[in-house]
């Protein structure tokens, strides 16, 4: 009999080709609808949608789907660390643990005991288990590969994954469910933060979560130039939504935020893109993670994303111990952000990476 | 594939989906219309209402034609916003078409008791007895419920509300071809019910409404129904439902005999192969059929996943589409602890049921659970 695979199947296209393509390299595929949050946010959130297309998708198919709720496991080991994270300033990537919380274990442990061999899921990633290791590779289309958020999995975690789309590019999956007949071939793939949705809600969201702190905004030169609506709604390097008026400065470029000063609670800006204080030559991050298990023997040659889609960045990693590590870069990067994730790799592959704490 | 949940909506009966057709394919009349096709619909509704009316021992005035239970549960607790008595008894069992509903009603001054129930599922009538206030102006209680199978002293508690002069209601979807009713034993004054419970189609169900007892409309319109509930009948669905209904009363000693005969194949083997399980309910004041059982050290949704992939449908006591395993009231109510609570799975048995799949789902559920 056919391994039996399980795949999280979310409503939209990636995973709903994710399960056409093991369905038909002959797995006993079954389906797993993820409800991942609950409460009274009906107005940010489409689960009743997206719901309605992974059934429609599973019906087309001739799939069997159920549904599952990890609200419980994403509030406490996700959604906690993200308010915790922005209630120190800080801006947080809620996706990279889900990855490893919810969809690599909860999720995970839910499909093995269900008797499944591994799990699919719609991830533009690679794994190789030639070398004799589970290694992650970058997806094949350049400007989807998911990688960045799939650094935290470990060796368990991989040898029990199947991503099929990750040899395809997005274009082909998506001629490949409308070849098939699938609904949602043609759905708008998702942005933000799964469990807000549209970036347009994102501040009235926080607003619920976060008692916000106003204060003023400065210049670089210390130069009171605006108000700001308290730390969570601004990360590093943001341009948009600063409310900075003319008569301040004497060029006509746009500001962005270049610091956020937690002891006096003042926003600190600088003008133009190319202005230094945006950039950093060097970060500090801790909670290291190796994919493979250890430190790697050779680290040269590394390069590094300090966020997702950024082309590699090569680098050099000093003082490395088991949970910190300092990143230093050829060239400076543009608005390094703690809380976001710097991830490593070689090449094609991810080997791992950290949270990025401070920069200087 | 053998379907062992037949409270959650049974497979209609052949002799029901054939009068259907019948009838939809013969008679587009609107039964209000006073020419011939309309005369034709008219009469098919009404022979419906007469068969259900004798099923019941009613009269067939006192049968109101509505889309369903959850809808006749609505119009009686709806009625109570234009009455004086304000303040509504029930149980902490009942299905959410009572329970949702009556929250709703609480900002329009509706005030509601939810009465207790014990171990196995029942109200103390003692304890309805000292809900009553001088404002009491209704009586919720159902008599069998979904998903222990638990059969209330429904007797005990009508004759506490006669006493006090109060009108009673129950919920009777779970119990129409199930055990025996009439409306000259139990003097409920209100009673909801569904045809898709009994092998009969969805999206259609009455009112039992006790001749002098006044209703108000959910739906207003039309004088159909007597006014009670407007819109054009849905003449297939009622005559579908006449002939389910029918086909309940006439063969109820066999169902129930065949009911409790599975029940007793199932039970005995699973207290015989697998090892620890507990069966929720009442044993003495049951549904035949409904059995609610626990599997220690078993998720209900892990369990219900492996016998889905066996082709085998049953349910878990919380319902909904989520799939969440949020533990269900009706068990909390009762008492049970949530380790127990998340481990239980409902099994109800229909017509179609051979003992062979009852010992089947038997087997698979004592592998499963054994491990």
């Amino acid at each position: 009999m056919a391994d039996h695979i399980i795949v999280g199947i979310s409503g939209g296209v990636d995973s709903s080709v994710t399960a056409l393509l093991l369905q038909k390299q002959g797995f006993d595929v079954e389906c797993v609808f993820m409800k991942n949050w609950e409460g009274n946010d009906d107005e940010y959130c489409t689960a009743e949608e997206d719901y309605k297309d992974a059934l429609a998708v599973c019906d087309h198919l001739g799939l069997p789907l159920r549904s599952v709720n990890f609200s419980q496991e994403y509030w406490d080991k996700v959604f906690q660390y993200f308010i915790d994270e922005y209630k120190k300033g800080r801006t947080p990537n809620p996706d990279v643990l889900c990855n490893r919380e919810v969809k690599f274990k909860a999720f995970m442990d839910y499909a093995l005991e269900l008797g499944a061999k591994k799990i699919g899921t719609g991830h533009y990633s690679i794994i190789d288990d030639s070398n004799g290791y589970f290694r992650l590779l970058k997806g094949l289309d350049p400007g989807k590969d998911q990688s960045y958020f799939l650094y935290l999995l470990d060796q368990d975690a991989l040898s029990k994954s199947m991503f099929p789309i990750g040899e395809i590019k997005k274009k082909d999956v998506r001629k490949l469910a409308e070849e098939s007949g699938l609904v949602n071939h043609a759905k708008k793939d998702s942005t933000g933060v799964c469990f807000i949705g549209e970036q347009k809600f994102f501040k009235e969201f926080l607003k619920k979560y976060i008692p916000a702190n106003p204060g003023i905004i400065e210049t670089i030169d210390g130069q009171v130039c605006g108000e700001h609506d308290g730390f969570m709604y601004y990360t590093m390097g943001q341009r948009k939504g600063l409310g900075i008026g003319g008569g301040h400065g004497s060029l006509e470029a746009p500001w962005f935020v270049a610091e956020k000063d937690l002891d006096r609670n003042v926003l600190i800006v600088a003008q133009g893109h190319d202005h230094s204080s945006l950039y950093h030559g060097q970060l500090m991050a801790d909670e290291v993670h190796w994919i493979n298990g250890s430190v790697p023997d050779n680290l040269s040659g590394i390069s590094a994303k300090i966020r997702y889609r950024q082309a590699d960045q090569k680098c050099e990693i000093t003082e490395l111990s088991t949970e910190q590590c300092t990143v230093k870069f050829d060239k400076p990067q543009f608005a390094i952000t703690p809380g976001q994730s710097v991830v490593f790799y070689r090449g094609n592959e991810c080997l791992g990476g950290a949270m990025i704490d401070s920069r200087k | 594939m053998p379907y062992f949940d037949h409270s959650a909506t049974t497979p209609i009966h052949p002799n029901v989906l054939n009068k259907m057709m019948d009838v939809a394919q013969h008679n587009f009349g609107n039964p209000s219309s006073v020419h011939a096709s309309g005369r034709k619909s008219k009469a098919i509704i009404e022979e419906s209402r007469r068969t259900i009316a004798t099923a019941i021992h009613a009269s067939p005035s006192e049968i109101i034609f509505t889309g369903g239970g959850s809808e006749a549960n609505n119009m009686v607790l709806w009625t109570l916003i234009q009455s004086d008595k304000k303040h509504v008894v029930t149980s902490a069992i009942e299905h959410p078409a009572i329970l949702t509903v009556l929250n709703k009603l609480e900002p329009m001054g509706i005030f509601h008791t939810v009465l207790p129930v014990n171990h196995h599922g029942r109200v103390d009538p003692k304890r309805l007895e000292k809900s009553i206030q001088a404002d009491t102006g209704l009586i919720s209680i159902m008599m069998a419920n979904n998903e222990v199978g638990t059969i209330q002293p429904i007797t005990e508690l009508i004759n506490i509300a006669q006493n006090h002069g109060i009108p009673f209601h129950s919920d009777t979807v779970q119990t129409l071809g199930k055990i025996p009713l009439s409306v000259q034993d139990i003097q409920a004054d209100f009673m909801s019910f569904s045809a898709h419970k009994l092998y009969g189609p969805k999206g259609v169900g009455f009112l039992y409404k006790r001749k002098g007892l006044s209703l108000n409309p959910l739906i207003i319109g039309g004088g159909q129904e007597g006014k009670h509930r407007a819109g054009t009948e849905n003449v297939p669905g009622i005559a579908g439902m006449g002939e389910a209904v029918r086909l309940a009363s006439k063969n109820l000693a066999k169902r129930m005999k065949h009911l409790e005969e599975l029940e007793l194949v199932f039970i005995t083997y699973l207290n015989r192969e697998c090892s620890g399980v507990i069966i929720n309910g009442d044993p003495n004041h049951h549904l035949p059929g409904v059995i609610s059982v626990s599997f220690p050290q078993n998720r209900s949704d892990i369990l219900l996943a492996k016998l889905d992939r066996l082709d085998m449908e049953v349910s878990s006591g919380s319902a909904c589409g989520s799939g969440s395993i949020k533990p269900s009231p009706v068990l909390e109510a009762m008492g049970i602890p949530e380790a127990q609570n998340i481990s239980t799975l409902r099994f109800s048995f229909g017509r179609e049921n051979t003992e062979e799949e009852v010992i089947q789902l038997a087997k698979a559920l004592s592998q499963f659970a054994n491990g």
